[in-house]
C-alpha cells in the first residue's frame, strides 16, 4: 500500500519526537508524560519519578547514565503503553462482541459474561482515574483510535511473541479466560522488547504482521476460544468499510512505526533481562486497572463501535503465569556464596596485631586512656572478625589488641536539663504575669526594658494600734499611771537582761582565775607574761565591777522610783477617793537567809577592799617608781650643773675642797639653783613624794557605795509586780470634774489616716478612745503602688463629734524591698505633739505644767505622746513574690548574670551591697570555698570581714568590647560632629534647629561650639559688662536658674500630648448650624458694613519663613497734638495763643502718620491731617520666628515688640540759592515724634486678635507740640480733659495661629505637689470650672503656681506690706500722694510676661519679696504688689482678676474710697474712675482678697457696669461661702518687706554709662552723616530731667520750654522726653530708636541727648532720656 | 567610630487573631553604641483596619548611631498590643528582629510570639482578656534560657529598613 512507501519518512520523524521526549523527561521529572493521549499517567506517576530519579542521580560515566535515562524512558513509554492498552482493550472488549455475537445478544452482557467468566478473582477496583478521559468526542477519538491501534498492533505483535514463549505456562492456567489474557497480554507489553528482536522481522509488513497475528493467535487458541475466527473475519471486514478503516489504517501503520521506532531504541540496549521481575508487578496492577476498564466503560464504548476497527480481544495479550519460587535451600546456598557473615567468637590477640608482637597496655605504662565507648562484646567480636577480613584491616587495632577508639563523648549529664516538673518554680527572669487587659493609662509610657513601667507593687501598711504615754485627758492618777507602767516596763526589761548578775558572775569568775594566777605565780615565781596577764586580769576586774556596780545602782534607783511612784499613786488615790487605772503594784517580799546574806554582803566588801587596796597599793608603787625615776633623773642633772659649777669654782678656788664642802655647796646650790641656771638647759622639777593611799578610807567608801547600791543585807528581795486587776471606781461615784473628763474620754475617738506621698490614701475606721488611752485599729491597708515611695505618713487624727483635729504625725520609714509581709515585725514608733490643751475637768491637759506636790513646785510639763505600733511592708504577691520594686534599674545593656540568681533570691536585690546578708547566704547555703566560681564572692567575704568594704576598683559590662573597640572612647567624644549632632538632638538653645551638619568632621568648626560652652562655663560667672547694672545681672542670673528649673519641671507636662494636640478635626456642622449658614445666604449683602469672619487656624508646626505676617490695621487716632506756631521770641507765645484762631486757620495743626515697626521691618500709613486723623490703612509686616522653628514652645518665647509710632510729618522750605528761589521750593521732610504703643508679640500670638483704642504713650514734654486743641467740639474738649492720645487698632496674625495651650491644665494633670489641702484644691478646681462653665470668657483664677512650681491658693498672696519708709514720710499729711508715690514706684518695676520668661504659657505668681528682688514680673506680680501696698495705707483693695486691652487676661487692683471705686493699672501707675470708659479694663473676672476670691456673675462684666459690692451674693460668687469655710491660710507673704537704700553713686555710673552707649548708637545710625552734639543744650536738658521725676512726669514743663527757647533761640527744637522703668540697656535703645530722631538728615541739624536715672528703693530705676533734635533756622 | 543610619518604617503587622492592633518598640543596642540622633523607642498609634487583615501603622524610625565597635548589633524589639473594644489594651505579641548589617533598603518581617500561661490563664484571657506578660522584658532580646517558657505563635511584624554604614570599612569591616 502507499502508505507504506511514506512509512520511512514517518519512522523519522517518530524518532525525533521520541528523542525530545526523552530529552524533556531527563530534564524535568514532574512534566510527566505530555504526550500521553490519556492522562491517566498520574496513575503511573509512583514509577515514573524514580525512574526519573534513576536517571537524573546518576552521575556515572555517560555510557551508565545514558543507560539509565534509556530505562527510565522505556519505562516511561511503557506505562504510557499501559496506559493506551487499557483503552484499547476496553475498545476491544467492546468492539469483539460485535464481532463474535450475534447481533440479537446483548453485546454487554455478552462481553461481561465471557469477562467475568473468564476472570479469575482479581479485587479490581482501581484505575478510577483513566474513567474520566473515556468519553470520546470525535476530536479526540481520531487520536484516540491512532494510539489505540498502534498499542494494539504492538501489543498483539508482542502476545504472538509471548504466546510462543509461555506456552507451558499458559497451559497450566488453561481455565482462565480474559482477564489471564489480559495479563499475559500486558506482561508482553512489558517484554516486548525482549520480543522485539525476535519480532524484528515481521514489522516490514504492518499487514502482513497484522495478519499474522490474527493468524497465529487463532491457531493457537483453537482448543480453547472459538471467537477467533470472528474476530478474524470482523477484523478483516471491518477494515475495509469505506472512511474509518483508511484512518486507522494509516495511524496503525503510524504506530507500527513508533514501534519500530521503539525497538530501534530497545535494541541498543544491553541489559534488558534485568527489568523483568519488576515489569512483572506492574503488569498485574495494569491488569486490574484494565479489568475494571472494562467492566466500567463498556457501555459507555459501545455506541461508538463503529469507531473500532481492530478486533484483537484482550484475551490475546493476555497470559497466565504462576508465582517464582525459589527453594529455601537454593537460596541459602546462593546466599552463602554471596554474602559473608562475620562470626561473633572472640577474635585471639594474636591474630589482630602485627606477628612477634606483644599487646601493649598503654594505661598501665601510666599514660591517659580515655575511657572506651561502651559496645557489646558480641558486636564488638563481629565488628573485629569482619575488619580482620578487610584489606589492611589490622590497621584498625591498636597496640593493645583492640579495635581503636577514642574516648567516650558522651557526656554522662545531658545538656538540657530535662523537664520533668513544670510546676516546679520557673527562672524568675522567665515569669510571666497574668496582667489584666489595662485601660490605657500606662500605654504612653514606653517600654524600653529599661525602666518597668509596671510598677505592680504593693505595700501594706498595718494599723495595729496605738497607746498613749500621755493625752491632755489624762488625769493625774493617769499620768503617775503610765510613769508606772513606764518604769516597770523598764524593769523588766532589765530583769530580763539582769545585767547586774552577769556581770556579778563574770566578776566572780575574773577573781577566780585571777587568785589561780596569784597562787600559781605565788609557787612558781614570775614570769614576765603571767605577770602581764596578771594586770590585765586585775584591771578586767577593776572595770567590770564598776560596771557591775553602775547596773545595780540602776536597778536599785529604778526599783525605789516605782515604789515612789506607787505610793505617789496610793495617796493620791486616797486624796481624791477614788481609782482612774486599774494599775495594782505588789511587791513580793523574797526572804534570804539572813546569815548567808550577810556572809556574802561582808565578803564582796571585803573582795572590794581588797582588791582596792591592791589596786591603790599597785598605783602607789606605780607613783613611786616614777618618782624614783624623776628623782634619779634630776639628781643626774644636779650632777651635771655640780659639775659644771666645779670646775668654774676650781678656776676661781683651786682644787683644794673637800667632800662636805662639797656637800655644802650642794645645799647652797639646791638654793640659788634657778638663777644659776644654764639659760639653755631647763631644769627638770624636783619631784614630790607620792603619798600614801589611805586604806582606812578606802573600807568606808565601799561600805557606803555597798548600802547605797545594794540591798541591805537580809533585807528582803522585793519584786514589784505590776497588774491590771484593780477596779476603778465607778463614775457615780466620782466627783463631777472627774465625770467630766471620763465623759469626755468617751466622746473622743481616733483614727489614722495613712498618707502616701503625702496624698491620703486611706484612713482607718475611728475607734473611739477607751479609758485605757489604748486604741486598736488592727487594720491592713494594701497599697497599689504605682509612684516611687517617697514617704509613708500616718496622721493620728482625734475625732470629738464631728469634728476632728490633727494629733500628731508619725513618719514610717519607707521598707527596703526586702521587707516583705509576714516578716516584718510590728514596730512601735512614738509620736508627739506640741499641742496645748487645757481642760477645766480633772483632764491634765497637754504642754500645761503641772505638779503632783501640794505646794505647787516640781512642776512637769507633759506633751501628747504615745506609740502607734504599726508595720510597713511589701506586699506579696502570688508565688510569693515580693511586690516590691526593684532597688535601683539596672542600665540598658546589661547582661544580668542570671547564675547568681538564687543569692540574689535569697537576699533581696538589696542585699546584693549589704556583705552582711552576703555573707549570712554564703555560709547558709554551704558555698565550696575552693569552686573557683566563687572566687569572686569569697575573696569580697574576705575582705568585708577583714574590715573596710572596698568596692572592686572596675566594674566591666561587657567583656571583650574593648579588645574589639575600633576607636577609643576619648576619640569618640573627641567627634565634633558627632558632638553637634547630639546637641542638636538634645535641642540644646544654640543648635535647636540647627539644620545641616556637614558630613566631614574636618569642616565641622570649633567655633560652633564657643557659645554652648560659654554658656555652660557661664553658669556660675555673671557678666556683668552686658548688664551695667551689676544687681541686674544677679538678678538675670538668678531668672535665668529659676526658668531652667521650670522649663525642666515643664517638660514632663508637655509631653503629655492630647488628641487635639496631634489630630485637628473640622467639626461637623450640626444641622442647626447649617441652617443658619443657609440663612445666611439669603440674608441681604451689606458692603458696607464688613464683618470679620473666622479664620482656620493653622498649626505651628507646618509653617517656614515667610508665612507669618503680622496684620496691623490702623483705624483712627483721637486727640493728637498739634503743632505750636514756631516763635523765635518767647514774648510771643502767648500772643500766638492769643491769636490762635487765626493761626489755626491759616497752618496745618498736624500731619500725623503711624509708622509700625516690627523685627526691624519698619511700615508707615500716609499722612492725615488733623489732630483727630482716619487712616483705615492695613499694614502687612512678615514675621520670623527664632532660628525658623515655628513650634508653638518658640512662638511663644518671642520676645519681640510691635512699636506703633505717631510721627508728625513737618515739611520745612529749605533755602536752596537763591537763584532757583524764584522758580523752584525745596522742602524738606522731617518727622517729629509723638509718641508710640508697644505691643509685645507674645500677647499677639496669646490672643490671637488685639482690638481696640490704645492710650498712645505721650513725652510728658514735646517740644514743639501742644495738647491744647481748639477745637470747639464738646466732645474733643472732653476728650482733652482726659489728656491722652489714643490710637484704635486691629493686630492679628495671619493666618491665624493656634496659641498655646496653657499649660496649667497639664500641670495639674502632671500634680505637682501642693502645699494645699486636698479639698481646698478640688473645691477651686471645682469653682473654677464652674466659672468656665458659666462665663468662659471671665478669667477666674483660684490658684497659682509659686516659682518653685507648687500649686498655691491665691488669696495666701494679699497681705498688708510695707511700702518704703520714704513714700510715706514724703507726704505725712498727704495719704493721696503717697498712693500715686506708691503706684508709681510699683509701675517702675520692668515688667517681664511670664510667657517670655518662663516660654510656655503658665501662670508663675512670686511673692512680694521674690518680685522685688527679681525686678521683673508680670501685670499679676504688680498688682500683688501694688493691692498689699495699698492694704497697708489702710485702703480696701481688691485684686481684679480680669481682661484688658492689650494684655489680655490680668491683674488690675481695686480700690474703695469714698469718692467711689478706682481701678489701678499697676503697670502704668495710673488709676481710672469705676466710669471712664478709658480704663483698658474690660472685663472683671474675679476679685481676690486675702480672705476670699468672689467671681463676677453679673451679667455685664465690663467695669462700666460692674457692681463692686461684693456682699451681694446675686453679683458675686464668693469661693469661701458658709458650706466650704475659710480654713485660714496663711499667707506666704514675708511680715515685712526689708527694702535696700538707695545707691545714688551707682546711679550716676549707670547714667553715665546709657548716656555714653545711646550716644554712640545715634552715631551709628547714621553713618553717612555727622552727628553733632549741641553740648549746651545737653546740659540744659540734664538740668531738666530731675525736675520732671519730680513731678512724676506730669506736665510741668511750659516754663522750661520757655527757658529752652530763650536759651537757644536760633534753633527749631522739637524733642521729647523718654520715661521708662530700668531692666537692661536694650530696651532703652529700642525706644530710642523707635522715635527716629536719629533719622533727621539735615544738614544742619545737631542733636542733644540728656540721660537721668532715679534711684527707689531696691534698685528700681527710673530712667528719663531727653532727645532734642536742633535745626538751626 | 562608624555610623549607621537606620531610617524605615514599621509598616504594620499581620495574623493577629484580632485586629486595632497598636505596637511598642525599642531599639537596643550594646555599649559601644551611641545614639546620636533620633529617638530609640516609641509606641505607634492604634490602627483598626477597616478592611484586610493587616494593621498598617507606617511608623517612621529615623536612628543615627555612632559605634566603636560591632559588639551589640541594634536589635529592634516589638510589643504588639491589642486594644479591644473597651478600650483596654491588652499584649499581644513580643518579638525582635536584628537590625540588618548589610547597607541598602530591607523588608523585614519580625514574627511574633507571647507567652501561653495556665489553662486557667488562658480561659481567663478569653473571657476578660489581659494575658500573661514577661516579668521582665529583657527576655524578648536577651538569650537567657526560655525553653521552659510555653509560647504561642502569633503574627508577623513587617518592618522596611533602609541601612546606610559609613566608616566601616575604615575599620576593616566589609559591607
Amino acid at each position: 500500500m502507499e502508505k507504506m512507501a511514506a512509512s520511512s519518512d514517518i519512522r523519522e520523524k517518530l524518532r525525533k519526537k521520541r528523542r525530545a521526549l526523552q530529552d524533556t523527561l531527563v530534564k524535568n521529572k514532574n512534566e510527566d508524560d505530555i504526550q500521553a493521549l490519556v492522562p491517566s499517567a498520574k496513575f503511573n506517576v509512583d514509577n515514573q519519578p524514580t525512574a526519573m530519579k534513576e536517571a537524573e542521580g546518576s552521575d556515572e560515566d555517560p555510557g551508565e547514565s545514558l543507560r539509565r535515562t534509556l530505562r527510565a524512558q522505556r519505562e516511561k513509554r511503557k506505562t504510557k503503553l499501559l496506559e493506551q492498552s487499557f483503552v484499547q482493550d476496553e475498545d476491544v472488549g467492546e468492539v469483539s462482541p460485535t464481532q463474535y455475537n450475534s447481533p440479537n445478544e446483548g453485546p454487554s452482557s455478552r462481553v461481561d459474561d465471557s469477562v467475568v467468566s473468564t476472570r479469575p478473582p482479581t479485587g479490581s477496583q482501581r484505575g478510577v482515574s483513566v474513567k474520566s478521559e473515556q468519553p470520546s468526542s470525535s476530536l479526540h477519538l481520531d487520536t484516540f483510535v491512532t494510539r489505540h491501534l498502534q498499542e494494539k498492533l504492538r501489543a498483539a505483535r508482542s502476545k504472538g511473541e509471548s504466546l510462543q514463549q509461555q506456552e507451558t505456562s499458559r497451559d497450566s492456567s488453561e481455565p482462565v479466560s480474559r482477564l489471564q489474557r489480559l495479563k499475559d497480554r500486558d506482561t508482553i507489553t512489558r517484554f516486548d522488547r525482549e520480543a522485539d528482536p525476535t519480532s524484528s522481522g515481521r514489522d516490514d509488513d504492518p499487514l502482513t504482521l497484522r495478519a499474522r497475528v490474527k493468524f497465529r493467535e487463532p491457531a493457537r487458541r483453537v482448543e480453547k476460544d472459538f471467537p477467533t475466527t470472528e474476530e478474524a473475519y470482523n477484523f478483516f471486514t471491518f477494515n475495509y468499510e469505506p472512511d474509518r478503516p483508511s484512518k486507522p489504517e494509516s495511524k496503525s501503520r503510524k504506530r507500527q512505526k513508533q514501534r519500530d521506532g521503539v525497538e530501534e531504541d530497545d535494541r541498543d540496549e544491553n541489559g534488558q533481562e534485568e527489568a523483568e521481575v519488576e515489569e512483572e508487578d506492574e503488569a498485574e496492577e495494569d491488569n486490574q486497572d484494565q479489568n475494571e476498564f472494562q467492566s466500567e466503560e463498556a457501555p459507555l464504548v459501545r455506541n461508538e463501535d463503529d469507531l473500532f476497527v481492530i478486533d484483537h480481544s484482550p484475551q490475546d495479550f493476555v497470559e497466565v503465569r504462576k508465582a517464582e519460587y525459589v527453594g529455601l535451600k537454593k537460596r541459602v546456598q546462593r546466599d552463602r556464596e554471596l554474602l559473608f557473615t562475620p562470626s561473633f567468637r572472640t577474635v585471639p590477640t594474636s591474630v589482630k596485631l602485627p606477628e612477634n608482637t606483644k599487646p601493649r597496655f598503654l594505661e598501665e605504662e601510666g599514660l591517659y586512656v580515655g575511657q572506651r565507648p561502651a559496645v557489646s562484646l558480641t558486636n564488638e567480636n563481629i565488628s573485629e572478625n569482619r575488619i580482620l577480613k578487610m584489606a589492611e584491616g589490622s590497621k584498625w587495632f591498636g597496640d593493645d589488641g583492640k579495635i581503636l577508639a577514642l574516648p567516650d563523648p558522651i557526656k554522662e549529664s545531658s545538656t538540657r536539663p530535662p523537664l520533668f516538673h513544670m510546676d516546679e518554680e520557673l527562672d524568675p527572669a522567665l515569669q510571666t504575669v497574668y496582667r489584666k487587659a489595662m485601660k490605657s493609662q500606662y500605654a504612653n509610657l514606653y517600654i524600653a526594658g529599661a525602666t518597668d513601667p509596671e510598677g505592680d507593687y504593693q505595700l501594706d501598711v498595718d494599723v495595729s494600734g496605738l497607746i498613749f504615754s500621755h493625752h491632755p485627758l489624762f488625769s493625774r492618777e493617769h499620768v503617775l499611771a503610765s510613769r508606772l507602767a513606764q518604769l516597770y516596763d523598764q524593769y523588766l526589761s532589765r530583769q530580763q537582761n539582769n545585767l547586774a548578775g552577769h556581770l556579778t558572775e563574770k566578776l566572780n569568775g575574773l577573781r577566780k582565775a585571777l587568785r589561780n594566777m596569784m597562787r600559781i605565780h605565788g609557787e612558781q615565781g614570775s614570769s614576765e607574761a603571767l605577770q602581764h596577764r596578771i594586770s590585765e586580769y586585775s584591771l578586767e576586774v577593776r572595770n567590770t565591777r564598776q560596771l557591775r556596780d553602775l547596773e545595780q545602782e540602776k536597778d536599785r534607783t529604778l526599783l525605789r522610783s516605782i515604789i515612789k511612784v506607787w505610793k505617789e499613786i496610793k495617796s493620791l488615790r486616797e486624796f481624791q477617793k477614788y481609782t482612774n487605772t486599774p494599775f495594782k503594784l505588789f511587791l513580793r517580799r523574797e526572804n534570804v537567809d539572813r546569815a548567808l546574806d550577810e556572809w556574802e554582803y561582808e565578803g564582796e566588801i571585803l573582795k572590794e577592799v581588797l582588791e582596792l587596796e591592791a589596786e591603790s597599793e599597785e598605783q602607789y608603787q606605780k607613783k613611786l617608781a616614777e618618782y624614783n625615776k624623776q628623782l634619779e633623773e634630776w639628781k643626774l642633772w644636779r650632777k651635771k650643773q655640780k659639775a659644771k659649777r666645779k670646775k668654774k669654782k676650781k678656776k676661781k678656788k683651786g682644787q683644794t675642797q673637800d667632800d662636805t664642802e662639797e656637800e655644802e655647796q650642794e645645799e647652797e646650790e639646791e638654793q640659788d639653783q634657778t638663777e644659776s641656771e644654764d639659760p639653755f638647759e631647763e631644769a627638770p622639777v624636783k619631784p614630790e613624794v607620792p603619798e600614801r593611799p589611805d586604806i582606812g578610807s578606802l573600807e568606808q567608801w565601799v561600805r557606803e557605795k555597798a548600802s547605797r547600791i545594794r540591798r541591805k543585807p537580809g533585807e528582803a528581795i522585793l519584786v514589784p509586780e505590776l497588774c491590771t486587776s484593780g477596779g476603778v471606781t465607778a463614775s457615780d461615784l466620782c466627783p463631777r470634774a472627774e465625770i467630766a473628763r471620763r465623759e469626755d474620754v468617751s466622746r473622743r475617738s481616733l483614727f489614722i489616716k495613712i498618707l502616701y506621698n503625702y496624698k491620703e490614701v486611706s484612713r482607718t475606721d475611728s475607734r473611739s478612745l477607751s479609758t485605757d488611752f489604748r486604741v486598736h485599729f488592727g487594720q491592713i491597708f494594701n497599697l497599689k503602688v504605682l509612684n516611687c515611695p517617697h514617704s509613708i505618713n500616718l496622721q493620728v487624727f482625734e475625732e470629738i463629734g464631728s469634728s476632728y483635729s490633727l494629733l500628731a504625725q508619725v513618719f514610717v520609714p519607707v521598707p527596703d524591698p526586702s521587707v516583705v509581709t509576714g516578716r516584718a515585725p510590728i514596730e512601735e514608733i512614738e509620736f508627739s505633739s506640741n499641742q496645748h490643751v487645757m481642760f477645766d475637768h480633772e483632764g491634765v491637759g497637754s504642754d500645761v505644767p503641772l505638779s503632783f506636790e501640794s505646794d505647787g513646785s516640781n512642776k512637769l510639763t507633759l506633751l501628747t505622746s504615745g506609740k502607734l505600733s504599726c508595720c510597713v511592708s511589701w506586699g506579696i504577691g502570688e508565688e510569693g513574690v515580693p511586690l516590691a520594686p526593684p532597688l535601683s534599674q539596672h542600665p540598658g545593656g546589661t547582661h544580668r548574670g542570671l547564675g547568681h540568681l538564687d543569692a540574689v533570691s535569697y537576699i533581696g536585690a538589696s542585699g546584693l551591697y549589704d556583705m552582711k546578708k552576703i555573707g549570712e547566704w554564703a555560709v547558709q547555703s554551704r558555698l565550696d570555698p575552693n569552686d573557683p566560681k566563687n572566687t569572686s564572692i569569697m575573696h569580697l567575704l574576705k575582705v568585708a570581714s577583714s574590715g573596710e568594704v572596698t568596692d572592686p576598683d572596675y566594674f566591666r559590662l561587657e567583656h571583650l568590647q574593648e579588645e574589639f573597640n575600633f576607636v577609643s572612647d576619648q576619640e569618640m567624644e573627641r567627634s565634633k560632629r558627632f558632638r553637634l549632632l547630639r546637641l542638636r538632638n538634645q535641642e540644646a538653645p544654640e543648635f535647636r534647629n540647627y539644620k545641616f551638619v556637614s558630613l566631614l568632621e574636618r569642616e565641622v568648626s570649633d567655633k560652633v561650639f564657643q557659645d554652648y560652652e560659654k554658656r555652660l562655663k557661664e553658669g556660675e560667672t555673671i557678666d556683668t559688662r552686658q548688664h551695667l547694672d551689676p544687681h541686674r545681672a544677679v538678678v538675670a542670673k538668678y531668672l535665668q536658674q529659676i526658668r531652667e528649673s521650670v522649663i525642666n519641671r515643664f517638660i514632663l507636662a508637655k509631653h503629655h500630648y492630647q488628641l487635639s494636640d496631634l489630630v485637628i478635626e473640622e467639626e461637623i456642622p450640626s444641622i442647626g448650624i447649617l441652617g443658619i449658614n443657609l440663612f445666611k445666604l439669603a440674608e441681604s449683602k451689606r458692603p458696607l458694613k464688613p464683618q470679620r469672619k473666622e479664620r482656620k487656624k493653622v498649626t505651628a508646626q507646618n509653617l517656614s519663613d515667610g508665612d507669618i505676617k503680622l496684620l496691623v490695621n490702623v483705624i483712627r487716632a483721637h486727640n493728637i497734638p498739634i503743632r505750636k506756631p514756631q516763635s523765635s521770641k518767647p514774648g510771643q507765645s502767648s500772643q500766638s495763643a492769643v491769636q490762635g484762631s487765626d493761626w489755626y486757620l491759616s497752618q496745618v495743626q498736624v500731619r500725623p502718620f503711624v509708622e509700625v515697626s516690627f523685627q526691624r521691618t519698619v511700615l508707615q500709613t500716609t499722612t492725615a491731617d488733623g489732630p483727630n486723623p482716619s487712616w483705615n490703612e492695613e499694614l502687612q509686616l512678615p514675621f520670623n520666628a527664632p532660628n525658623g522653628d515655628y513650634s508653638t514652645g518658640s512662638l511663644q518665647s518671642v520676645k519681640d515688640e510691635v512699636f506703633i509710632n505717631i510721627f508728625d510729618e513737618v515739611l520745612y522750605e529749605t533755602g536752596p540759592g537763591d537763584k532757583s528761589r524764584a522758580t523752584s521750593i525745596h522742602t524738606q521732610i522731617e518727622k517729629h515724634w509723638l509718641g508710640s504703643v508697644k505691643i509685645p508679640f507674645s500677647t499677639i500670638y496669646s490672643q490671637s486678635k488685639i482690638d481696640g483704642a490704645f492710650k498712645v504713650n505721650t513725652p510728658a514734654v514735646l517740644l514743639g507740640y501742644s495738647r491744647e486743641h481748639s477745637s470747639t467740639s464738646v466732645y474733643d474738649q472732653w476728650r482733652s480733659t482726659q489728656g491722652g492720645t489714643f490710637v484704635r487698632l486691629f493686630i492679628t496674625v495671619e493666618p491665624q495661629l493656634v496659641p498655646g495651650e496653657s499649660i496649667r491644665e497639664k500641670i495639674k494633670e502632671a500634680e505637682f505637689n501642693s502645699q494645699e489641702d486636698e479639698r481646698l484644691l478640688q473645691a477651686s478646681e471645682k469653682f473654677e470650672k464652674h466659672a468656665a462653665g458659666g462665663y468662659p470668657d471671665r478669667p477666674c483664677i483660684t490658684t497659682v503656681i509659686d516659682l518653685s512650681g507648687k500649686t498655691i491658693f491665691i488669696t495666701r498672696y494679699i497681705r498688708p506690706l510695707n511700702p518704703p519708709r520714704e513714700f510715706l514720710d514724703a507726704f505725712p499729711n498727704n495719704p493721696q500722694e503717697a498712693t500715686s508715690l506708691v503706684a508709681r514706684y510699683v509701675s517702675l518695676i520692668p515688667s517681664l510676661p511670664d510667657q517670655v520668661s518662663f516660654s510656655a504659657t503658665c501662670d508663675l505668681l512670686s511673692t512680694c519679696d521674690q518680685f522685688l528682688t527679681l525686678l521683673a514680673g508680670d501685670e499679676q506680680e504688680h498688682a500683688v504688689l501694688l493691692c498689699n501696698y495699698f492694704l497697708f495705707l489702710g485702703k480696701k483693695a481688691w485684686l481684679i482678676i480680669g481682661t484688658a486691652i492689650p494684655e489680655g487676661p490680668t491683674a488690675y487692683v481695686l480700690t474703695h474710697e469714698q469718692s467711689g471705686y478706682f481701678i489701678w493699672n499697676p503697670s502704668s501707675g495710673q488709676f481710672y474712675e469705676k466710669g471712664d470708659t478709658f480704663c483698658p479694663l474690660q472685663t472683671v473676672g474675679c476679685l481676690v482678697n486675702s480672705d476670699n476670691v468672689w467671681f463676677n456673675i453679673q451679667e455685664n462684666p465690663s467695669p462700666l457696669h460692674t457692681n463692686f459690692d461684693i456682699t451681694k451674693a446675686k453679683m458675686w460668687k464668693p469661693f469661701f461661702s458658709r458650706s466650704f469655710s475659710h480654713p485660714g491660710l496663711s499667707s506666704v507673704q514675708p511680715e515685712e518687706l526689708a527694702y535696700r537704700q538707695t545707691d545714688k553713686a551707682a546711679a550716676a555710673e549707670l547714667q553715665d554709662r546709657v548716656e555714653k552707649i545711646l550716644k554712640e548708637k545715634i552715631m551709628e545710625w547714621r553713618p553717612r552723616h555727622p552727628t553733632r552734639w549741641n553740648r549746651y543744650c545737653n546740659t540744659t536738658l540734664k538740668q531738666f530731667l530731675p525736675k520732671l521725676e519730680q513731678g512724676r512726669g506730669q506736665d510741668v514743663a511750659e516754663s522750661h520750654r520757655v527757658e529752652l527757647q530763650n536759651l537757644l533761640g536760633d534753633y527749631r527744637i522739637s524733642g521729647f522726653p523718654l520715661h521708662l522703668p530700668f531692666s537692661e540697656v536694650g530696651p532703652i535703645i529700642e525706644a530710642v530708636h523707635s522715635t527716629g530722631v536719629h533719622n533727621i538728615h539735615s544738614s544742619n541739624v545737631e542733636f542733644a541727648l540728656a540721660v537721668y536715672i532715679h534711684p527707689y528703693p531696691n534698685n528700681v530705676l527710673s530712667v528719663w532720656v531727653y532727645l532734642a533734635s536742633l535745626v538751626r533756622t | 567610630m562608624a555610623e549607621l543610619h537606620i531610617i524605615g518604617q514599621i509598616i504594620g503587622a499581620s495574623g493577629f487573631p484580632q485586629n486595632s492592633l497598636f505596637c511598642k518598640w525599642g531599639v537596643h543596642t550594646g555599649g559601644a553604641w551611641r545614639l546620636l540622633s533620633g529617638l530609640k523607642e516609641g509606641q505607634t498609634q492604634v490602627d483598626n483596619p477597616q478592611t484586610g487583615d493587616m494593621a498598617y501603622w507606617s511608623h517612621p524610625i529615623d536612628l543615627h548611631y555612632a559605634t566603636k565597635g560591632l559588639q551589640g548589633w541594634p536589635k529592634i524589639y516589638l510589643q504588639v498590643w491589642h486594644q479591644d473594644s473597651f478600650g483596654r489594651c491588652q499584649l499581644y505579641g513580643y518579638g525582635y528582629c536584628h537590625v540588618p548589617s548589610s547597607p541598602g533598603h530591607h523588608r523585614i518581617s519580625c514574627v511574633t510570639w507571647r507567652p501561653l500561661g495556665s489553662w486557667q490563664e488562658q480561659l481567663a484571657q478569653m473571657f476578660v482578656g489581659g494575658g500573661p506578660q514577661l516579668r521582665n522584658p529583657d527576655l524578648i532580646y536577651s538569650g537567657a534560657d526560655r525553653y521552659r517558657l510555653h509560647t504561642e505563635t502569633m503574627g508577623t511584624v513587617e518592618l522596611e529598613l533602609g541601612i546606610i554604614m559609613r566608616h566601616f570599612d575604615k575599620y576593616g569591616v566589609e559591607s
